[in-house]
């Protein structure tokens, strides 16, 4: 188990520059670190992997102390057993996929670097570019090799920074269910930065929101996107409504498919996936109309009843949370909380288009 | 006359050229990587030899090396010898010169590496050394070999230094540059034209490595 407590001061002594504040643990699976670019995800992996030092704090790992402001232990990064993967890869350029898994790898059980190396390159697939160099690879590619180097080395915890930013949204898909099945098959922890919702979503058993140093909330990613807590985190994790359901059945001749959520229904523009497939799907809490009373001539093709949870005001807009079965994030005119008096324990009416639900994964 | 003065220079400067590339790399290493007091008067001392007259390089050379020198001096009470007037004078009197174009170059191309990939070789529990040696030189390699080259070509050519330390005793320290001195001012053209071909030859060859070596290479 990862136990990080850290604190730094980037820039000026006096409180200029941003600040890292956080104190979190990583157990088995994947942790994922969530915020937006410049809110400190990058650098509380740098930290975990001794790349900087906090200014406080103590960070360990099971039984082996990386750092301690307070004992003055430091242990140097070759020797924190951390499997880093680099949002740009940071493949060695003037060796072939092949020498870059070996570089690092440990001999395992008995075998010998190379064979284990030509292993991972498999588990991965792709033997195939073992004596490419990483600028004959493609970026799904140079990604996979990353991380078979980084497991080549037998890490202890391994960090990853945004590792699938730089690849193609089909690549990426294929990539996430991969880095879930070698997580499992690893068995140690992950720390996984991203600010893409589809990954925290597949990958994150555990979510942290960063915003500006600090965490400000977490809990299991879908209850965090679609319940924010507080207005910085709705505005963290945007805009955006995640579900998770069923494919129910189709109504071709309507343009309609229906979506079973669990604890309600909902219909979606017509999609043709086989019934029964498990389907995430998103809408945006802008695209939610809320209604005092229940109106049943009207083209949106939901409607359905619910309770205002939480009001978050901000400037010029009001975040609710809003449950119906599930919860719904809408973002409405601080003027429509006025009129329709909206306040937790409210009833509500939400009412949105089957087109403006869109399909994640 | 010829003969003598090639087979000397290259002599000296092959080993010259070995020093420098050894010695360079490992204080260019030291300036770019290295947190230390005094590195950047360390850079300032080791740079000093690229804008002083050679001549007075030399000097400084003779008053530390020389029988009466900071060095000299003990080193000729412990084993009796002299190194001024020794063609090792002209090897050193061509490294102090030399190195620092050197450790310009060699300290350029290893700042230049990207960090992250020296971090990525430490986090897979490489050391510092092996890291340097195993990513650091090879993704420097360019700038380190472009220095060597210049460096060699600065070693071949030299001659106020090597003048003042070494003197100019035929067979012994006459190296090129200086055997071409000597016989423009003995009259002898034709020797002297010999001389300034063979060396012109040599380091024109040397500057068309260099260039060709610190074009990109297509596809990268």
């Amino acid at each position: 188990m990862l136990d990080a407590r850290i604190r730094k001061q980037f820039g000026s002594r006096d409180g200029g520059g941003p600040t890292i504040d956080v104190h979190f643990r990583a157990t088995e699976g994947i942790t994922v670190l969530f915020g937006a670019s410049g809110a400190g995800k990058t650098s509380i992996l740098h930290a975990i992997a001794g790349i900087i030092d906090p200014d406080q704090g103590r960070i360990s790992l099971g039984d082996t102390l990386f750092f301690d402001s307070a004992s003055g232990c430091r242990l140097p990064m070759r020797k924190r057993r951390v499997g880093y993967v680099f949002q740009n890869h940071r493949l060695f350029p003037h060796l072939s996929a092949l020498h870059n898994v070996l570089y690092g790898a440990r001999p395992d059980a008995g075998r010998a670097p190379r064979e284990r190396a030509r292993e991972l390159l498999a588990l991965l697939g792709i033997e195939k570019t073992a004596d490419r160099r990483p600028d004959q690879l493609s970026g799904g590619e140079q990604q996979r090799v990353a991380l078979a180097r980084a497991l080549a080395a037998d890490p202890a915890i391994m960090l990853l920074d945004e590792p699938l930013s730089a690849v193609d949204v089909a690549t990426r898909s294929l990539l996430i269910e991969e880095i879930a099945a070698i997580q499992e098959k690893s068995g140690i922890p992950f720390v996984y930065v991203t600010h893409n919702h589809t990954e925290a979503l597949r990958l994150g058993r555990r979510m942290l929101v960063i915003d500006e140093g600090r965490i400000v909330q977490e809990g299991p990613p879908l209850e965090i996107f679609n319940a924010p807590r507080t207005a910085p985190v709705a505005r963290v994790v945007g805009a955006e409504n995640i579900f998770v359901g069923r494919i129910l059945e189709h109504h071709p001749e309507d343009g309609i498919t229906t979506i079973d959520l669990g604890s309600c229904l909902i219909e979606a523009a017509y999609n043709g996936l086989p019934p029964g497939r498990r389907v995430t799907l998103g809408i945006r809490s802008e695209d939610i109309l809320l209604a005092r009373e229940r109106i049943t001539r009207t083209s949106a093709r939901n409607v359905l009843r619910g309770t205002v949870q939480r009001v978050m005001r901000e400037m010029d807009r009001a975040e609710l949370v809003v449950s119906a079965g599930v919860d719904f994030k809408v973002s409405v005119t601080p003027a429509a909380v006025r009129i329709l008096e909206l306040e937790p324990g409210r009833e509500v009416y939400l009412l949105f288009k089957a087109r403006a639900l869109h399909l994640l994964a | 006359m010829i003969l003598q003065s090639l087979r000397l220079s290259l002599l000296v400067v092959s080993i010259t050229t070995v020093v420098i590339a050894v010695a360079g790399t490992a204080f260019a290493y030291l300036l770019a990587k290295r947190r230390f007091r005094g590195r950047e008067m360390l850079d300032a001392l080791l740079t000093l030899p690229m804008v002083l007259p050679p001549t007075v390089t030399g000097y400084y050379l003779i008053l530390l090396l020389g029988r009466r020198g900071v060095l000299g001096e003990p080193l000729y009470a412990l084993t009796g010898w002299t190194v001024t007037f020794t063609w090792v004078a002209a090897v050193i009197a061509s490294t102090v010169v030399a190195l620092p174009l050197m450790i310009k170059s060699a300290r350029a191309a290893i700042e230049s590496v990207d960090p992250e990939y020296e971090t990525a070789s430490l986090l897979m529990g490489k050391s510092e050394i092996e890291t340097f040696f195993r990513i650091t030189i090879p993704l420097a390699s360019k700038g380190i070999l472009a220095g060597v080259i210049l460096s060699f070509a600065r070693a071949f050519g030299e001659f106020g230094a090597t003048l003042m330390l070494a003197g100019n005793i035929p067979g012994e320290t006459q190296t090129m540059p200086l055997a071409i001195y000597e016989a423009v001012a003995g009259g002898e053209d034709a020797t002297a034209r010999w001389l300034a071909l063979i060396l012109t030859g040599i380091s024109v060859t040397v500057v068309y490595l260099t260039n060709r070596l610190s074009r990109p290479t297509p596809g990268r």
